[in-house]
């Protein structure tokens, strides 16, 4: 196919008609203009093809080798494989966008993304290692509520200690209170009992008489 | 006989109204000699996109990536991971190499199928992908080929043309030969299949302007991503294979 496009080229290239006047400069859409079909030398090689084998790609190959003439009209030469300077220049120009893409693009966008993996991994590493912090704050809460814990149990000692006092004195004011008047009553019941007693005594002493009296009149 | 040039002459008249210009180039002569205006035209236009987008993008990178720089930071990461997988570990030096090999094809690719270039008349020739001119591609290949050699050269000194003899030294005619074949294939993929693409699409909207070349744009599309990375991963391929030790 591509012997056959550069062959068809090159022989065109013998044998278009040289520099018509180019008329087509200011042609909208088409830039071919409609030329009849000449009847080329070749054309024998591709029509004496057998006519079994009219595939899809002969019928393409042998328009590719008839419609060039009517380009050929204005152009002295075309082909597809056509080295020129255009291939070192597009080589400059790859070498270039290579070297203006490294140090606009590649370079810094790259360095920059590195940089932030970085600092990302640094702050997740220096996230694990707060283990001593979390362990100085754990510490310094301890303490706080070891230190809340004693003031809290002395207040609870200092009040206990005064309530306690105070019961004490409030108890033993009673037990006084109580003491007296336990003695007052004793007192009373004493001097009752002496009174008693005494009472006691004298009529013991006239029962007593009466009882010798009724005893011993005989002996009287 | 008759049906045969019947059929030429419609696809003939097809190839008048469609305004298929293959092999037509827009000459410039530059110190008697001669290149192609139209690769170079929308090359620079490429090459303006590339450089455009990537100073908006990453002219002021922040912590937390918005939009474009995202966007940028994804194709690094990308370019990277291509690297890495096909070179090894050590892929850093050469990511700006695969990474614009990529980007250069990608972007010239989808230039070709997205930008409208067909607006800009030109005296001869037309607007197109500059990759589908062999030129660029061969331009590329043979920078890869350079690359490759220049890797084997720097990591192994002249120890690397030790791999010639690699198995048996019976192989050294086929050994040879890679290094011709590597190149000349990766062109002309790269160049047939977008050559190929834009003609399908071409003829296809000459058949029937509407809806269905759609689909065909779209595989071209893809076709085209799929092209930017084969030639990349290849030629980072390349490199990593030159690179790595021979037992």
């Amino acid at each position: 196919m591509a012997n056959m496009i550069m062959a068809s080229s090159k022989a065109l290239i013998t044998s278009s008609i040289p520099s018509s006047p180019r008329t087509k400069l200011s042609l909208p859409q088409i830039p071919i203009p409609k030329l009849p079909l000449p009847k080329l030398p070749k054309s024998p090689l591709i029509l004496s093809l057998p006519s079994n084998l009219k595939s899809i790609s002969v019928i393409l190959a042998s328009s590719l080798a008839f419609a060039p003439p009517s380009l050929a009209e204005e152009i002295e030469k075309a082909s597809l494989f056509d080295f020129n300077l255009t291939l070192p220049i597009m080589m400059a120009e790859f070498l270039f966008l290579m070297f203006a893409l490294d140090k606009l693009y590649f370079s810094p966008l790259g360095k920059f993304m590195d940089e932030r993996d970085s600092a990302i991994k640094e702050k997740l590493n220096s996230v694990k290692d707060t283990s001593a912090e979390v362990k100085q704050l754990e510490d310094q809460a301890a303490a706080i509520m070891r230190a809340a814990r004693a003031e809290i149990s002395a207040a609870l000692n200092k009040m206990k200690k005064e309530t306690q006092l105070e019961v004490e004195k409030k108890i033993a004011e009673g037990r006084k209170k109580v003491e007296a008047e336990l003695q007052e009553a004793l007192a009373s019941l004493d001097k009752q009992k002496e009174e008693t007693i005494k009472s006691l005594d004298s009529q013991i002493a006239a029962l007593s008489d009466e009882i010798v009296k009724k005893v011993l009149p005989v002996s009287n | 006989m008759n049906v045969l040039s019947c059929s030429i002459n419609t696809l003939k008249g097809l190839y008048d109204i469609s305004g298929v210009e293959v092999g037509q180039h827009f000459y410039w002569q530059i110190g008697g000699f001669q290149v192609h205006g139209q690769v170079l035209i929308t090359s620079w236009v490429v090459i303006a996109i590339l450089l455009g987008s990537a100073t908006i993008a990453v002219r002021n990178p922040q912590t937390i990536p918005t939009g474009g720089q995202n966007f940028f930071e994804y194709v690094l990461e990308f370019i990277r991971d291509v690297s890495k997988t096909q070179i090894g570990e050590e892929y850093g030096p050469w990511v700006p190499f695969i990474g614009t090999m990529f980007l250069f094809i990608f972007v010239s690719n989808w230039s070709g199928a997205l930008l409208p270039w067909k607006i800009i008349q030109l005296p001869h020739g037309e607007l197109a992908a500059p990759t589908n001119d062999i030129n660029t591609t061969v331009a590329l290949a043979l920078l890869t080929s350079v690359a490759y050699f220049y890797a084997g050269l720097t990591k192994k000194g002249l120890g690397y043309f030790g791999k010639y003899i690699q198995p048996t030294p019976i192989l050294l005619p086929i050994n040879i030969l890679e290094d011709f074949t590597k190149p000349l294939s990766l062109s002309f993929r790269l160049f047939g299949n977008i050559l190929a693409d834009e003609l399908v699409v071409v003829v296809l909207v000459s058949l029937v302007p509407l809806v269905v070349p759609i689909p065909v744009m779209l595989l071209g599309l893809f076709t085209s991503g799929i092209q930017a990375l084969i030639f990349a991963t290849l030629a980072a391929a390349y490199i990593g294979e030159s690179m790595e030790g021979h037992h």
